[in-house]
């Protein structure tokens, strides 16, 4: 249901602009508490455009979630600006802020740790509908029966607690808050990955059905690049902090350019034991983001025939390589 | 060939408060020498409770092994030894690698000292022969400077450093069997792939026969000779790894493979399996598949298949296999729930 190029309302018009973003957690360390500072997003922009779903990928401490949570603000970054329909975000009043939250969500990986363990989930899902003064009362428990029946929910478990769900239904319950308030921007993080894969299809096809019928915009942050393939629009994918590769969905599994995306794709398990493939064995663990290496962040681990000194000592900037596909490698256009 | 191990009616319960889980039921399979036999299935399906039951690591009570299994193991029925001839089952002859490396390590011990505590609980040898020993694994695990590194105490190490010790340990005392419960579903792709480089090229060399347990059809279809598809605690379907991702004979198998997407080729959309696993204090009547089957008829609500022989090597616990007929034209993706 989710074929890429079935997404007509996809545009050029920038709804969210990130602006060389930039976010730093101090690290304390040992008995004397040296500090180090991590820098989580390093330098980032990106432009999600009105109505397609950007997807991030990643492995752990590559930044995705961080880079996802300043999007909308939820954290507050160090450097850079993002802007929401050209407005700068840094720039507003408490109260302003608040009313730019309702269009912009989030949807957590573990529905089971988001979701108040003892409020029903009809008033889980109640609760923004009023904070936002959007309905109250009786009007407001329509919409929430409403919101269930969008999300696939009998609309008699608003009574029922979170334990009394199974994994996938919570996830439910998690979209449908998200939806209540009515956001053009959904920030859905990991979204499918504590669910079993029937029930992970299901909210995809769910999550996909969504964007279409309420034209939402999605930043879909994922490791498994599987479940990005079948969603994302396009994709960036990210490596201790920075983006390594930008390209549209299509182009960049077929086509990867970065040694990296290479790299993720090729140890990507596919269930075909007769498919044939690259296979690309990294060695070693990448860097740790608080001494990130110098040069190009990849280099240590590289297996890029053209690597040499410049890799060390300088590093590459996103640039464009075909028609809808920037990387960050001195040579991605030299494999 | 003669099996190495044989799981025979293997059934395993647990009080709980909302009743008897049965969470494995009347399991039987055959581990051959120098196999890898892999347990899919997604989370409830049993495949956990059936390889910590193989080497009687389910804690009873609660848990609760039904009197009539066997897990025969050169001649003998392991659910039957206890005390020190279990001990040198355990670890000497069957070992285990869990998912999670940092649950698995001791947090105040050196890394090096534990594998070379797991040596010399097998092997008669004084305490610089097991250091030696235990530097070797390390070596052969694929950790670079294992000298070095000997001394490193687990939070220093990456997830996949630390595997690769579980994964030393496992072997440090050259077991026949190797069980690894999910051994890379806490690790990111990249490492993952360098784990199960490193576990494919250890089965060559040293003759291992493995039992993977994982919910990671990718996984399996790329390491394992032969795959037993678990669903609420039954074996629904066994076959060879070629014959099971070719042509999947039970529904379920089918659905999963549906479900799934692939990352080497676009899909339009995916057909994901209606509802969700049942819960193993009430599986449903006869077929436990039927609520979720989009063939299901009258006979699969009333009577269980037996797993049916469904060719030379390969069975599936399907009423489809005798009454092929009754399949039904293929189905379109579910977004609702049931």
């Amino acid at each position: 249901m989710s074929a890429p190029a079935q997404s007509p309302r996809v545009s050029t018009d920038i709804l969210v602009e990130i602006d060389r973003l930039v976010k730093e957690f101090p690290v304390e360390r040992g008995l004397l508490a040296t500090r180090d500072v991590l820098r989580a997003v390093n330098d980032v922009s990106l432009a999600l455009r009105r109505g397609e779903i950007l997807g991030l990928v990643g492995e752990s401490g590559s930044g995705k979630t961080t880079l996802g949570r300043c999007a909308i603000r939820l954290i507050q970054p160090t450097d850079g600006r993002v802007m929401f329909e050209g407005t700068d975000l840094a720039t507003l009043s408490a109260r302003d802020l608040r009313r730019f939250r309702r269009r912009m969500q989030l949807v957590f990986q573990d529905p089971s740790g988001s979701l108040n363990p003892r409020m029903k989930v009809g008033d889980a899902v109640r609760e923004p509908i009023e904070v936002h003064d959007i309905a109250r009362g009786s009007r407001a428990r329509a919409r929430v029966a409403e919101l269930f029946g969008e999300v696939g929910l009998d609309p008699s478990y608003v009574d029922r607690y979170p334990h009394e769900l199974s994994g996938g239904q919570r996830q439910r319950v998690g979209i449908a808050r998200a939806l209540s308030v009515e956001p053009q921007f959904v920030v859905l993080d990991e979204p499918v990955s504590a669910l079993d894969v029937s029930v992970q299809a299901q909210v995809l096809n769910l999550l996909s059905d969504l964007r279409r019928r309420h034209a939402l915009t999605y930043l879909f942050v994922a490791h498994d690049l599987a479940v990005v393939r079948h969603v994302a629009d396009r994709v960036a994918v990210m490596y201790l902090g920075r983006i390594m590769e930008l390209a549209d969905a299509s182009v960049l599994y077929q086509r990867p350019s970065h040694p990296y995306t290479r790299a993720l794709l090729s140890a990507a398990p596919v269930p075909d034991p007769t498919a044939k493939r690259e296979r690309i064995v990294l060695s070693g663990d990448p860097p740790s983001p608080v001494h990130p290496p110098s040069g190009c962040p990849f280099h240590t681990r590289c297996f890029h025939p053209r690597k040499d000194a410049r890799c060390v000592e300088e590093r590459p900037e996103l640039r464009p390589i075909t028609a809808g596909q920037s990387t960050a490698c001195h040579y991605a256009d030299q494999w | 060939m003669t099996p190495l191990l044989s799981v025979r009616n293997l059934s395993v319960s647990f009080a709980t408060p909302r009743g008897v889980a049965r969470a494995v039921d009347d399991v039987s399979f055959d581990l051959l020498p120098g196999e890898t036999l892999a347990l899919v299935g997604e989370s409830g399906c049993g495949k956990t409770v059936t390889a910590l039951s193989l080497l009687k690591l389910i804690p009873e009570p609660p848990g609760r092994t039904d009197p009539r299994s066997r897990v025969e193991y050169a001649g003998t029925n392991v659910l039957a030894l206890g005390g020190e001839a279990l001990r040198q089952v355990r670890g000497g002859q069957i070992a285990m690698v869990f998912q999670e490396p940092t649950t698995s390590l001791n947090p105040v011990l050196t890394v090096g000292s534990q594998i070379a505590e797991t040596v010399r609980a097998h092997r008669e040898t004084d305490r610089a022969g097991a250091r030696e020993r235990a530097v070797g694994m390390m070596r052969l695990a694929g950790i670079p400077e294992p000298e070095e590194r000997y001394g490193s105490y687990p939070h220093q190490l990456s997830g996949g450093l630390k595997q690769r010790i579980m994964i030393a340990i496992a072997l440090s005392c050259e077991p026949r069997i190797l069980i690894a419960d999910e051994p890379t579903t806490a690790l990111d792709v990249t490492i993952q792939a360098q784990i199960i480089e490193l576990l494919s090229d250890l089965r060559k060399r040293l003759g291992l026969a493995v039992l993977l347990i994982s919910h990671d059809l990718g996984l399996v279809a790329g390491i394992a000779d032969r795959v037993a598809v678990m669903y609420a605690g039954r074996i629904v379907e066994e076959a060879t790894t070629a014959d099971l991702f070719a042509r999947p004979r039970h529904p379920y198998t089918e659905g999963l493979l549906q479900a799934a997407p692939r990352v080497d080729r676009p899909q339009a959309a995916l057909a994901a399996i209606p509802g969700s696993v049942p819960s193993a204090t009430a599986w449903p009547s006869g077929c436990r598949f039927h609520p979720r089957c989009p063939h299901a008829w009258d006979r699969c609500i009333r009577e269980e298949p037996g797993l049916l022989q469904a060719g030379a090597t390969r069975s599936s616990r399907c009423w489809l296999v005798v009454e092929p007929e009754r399949r039904r034209p293929a189905t379109t993706a579910v977004t609702g729930t049931a």
